[in-house]
């Protein structure tokens, strides 16, 4: 028997709270962007998830992880490129380090 | 199925926790992909196989690269282990933020009676079908957000390149 669309929520969602835990907690900016692409992948493993599950005969949901998977790939792509900006300005891409707005 | 299912979360889970564990970073970059490598496997399994190969070739194939490309510019080397302390000032509060989103999403999945009782779906479906479909879509129904995506894609390449050529240009 199949798995059901319970699973794949609760697995998600887990995978969704991993990639939050290491977005706040580590220091190194990189390793923050990875979580946050944990993150977009727990989000679109949901949307394919309830496609199959519920949507089988329409494309919507598909359609959005399409435009949720270019969105990503344009926001590491800007948050990679501004690491090398601050690390270019700071010599160290440490989130601890980078408080010049904050007196 | 269902054994494929349980290896795949295994693989996919212990990829993410590694992630963001790991001291080097480069173990962290390689756990993140085998991790990635692991949610493809899901989307085969959910018979969104195009879906498998967008994930192997943007997130494997580019964004892995793109991050490869950050760490060496911004990191002296493969060898060392990385600094002593890596979690941030107040990594507690970041940990009890996960663990109550984690908790909440938990009760709320578990409640769902939809959750539960839903069945599969996609026996009858002929396999090719699938990526017609996709297409047919996104150059029809969808082609507005298609062409919007073509211009977001467009701005944030051009976008990177100006942030991060930043010193060359001020030399100038």
């Amino acid at each position: 028997m199949s798995v059901p669309l319970g699973h794949y929520l609760m697995l998600s969602a887990f995978l969704f709270a991993i990639g939050l835990c290491g977005a706040l907690s580590r220091k190194n900016a990189i390793i923050v962007l990875m979580g946050i692409e944990i993150m977009f992948n727990a989000g679109i493993l949901n949307f394919i998830a309830f496609w199959h599950y519920k949507y089988f005969a329409s494309p919507t949901a598909q359609m959005f992880a399409i435009f949720a998977i270019a969105i990503a790939a344009a926001e590491s792509a800007i948050g990679l490129a501004l690491v090398i900006a601050v690390y270019r300005h700071y010599r160290s891409v440490d989130l601890d380090e980078m408080k010049s707005l904050r007196s | 199925m269902e054994i494929a299912f349980w290896i795949f979360s295994a693989i996919t889970v212990l990829g993410a926790i590694f992630a963001i564990t790991l001291r080097n970073l480069f173990h962290c970059l390689l756990s993140l992909i085998i991790s990635l490598l692991g949610i493809a496997g899901f989307y085969l399994l959910l018979f969104a196989d195009f879906f498998a190969m967008i994930q192997a070739f943007v997130y494997v194939g580019a964004i892995a690269v793109l991050m490869i490309f950050a760490i060496m510019l911004t990191h002296h080397v493969m060898g060392d282990e990385g600094p002593r302390e890596v979690l941030g000032g107040k990594w507690w509060a970041g940990m009890g933020t996960a663990a109550i989103v984690a908790g909440l999403l938990w009760a709320i999945i578990r409640k769902d009676q939809l959750a539960q009782v839903l069945p599969a779906q996609g026996a009858g479906v002929p396999y090719t079908k699938f990526v017609e479909t996709i297409g047919r879509a996104l150059v029809m129904d969808w082609i507005v957000p298609f062409e919007a995506m073509a211009v977001l894609l467009t701005a944030a390449l051009i976008g990177a390149i100006v942030i991060a050529l930043e010193e060359v240009i001020r030399k100038r």
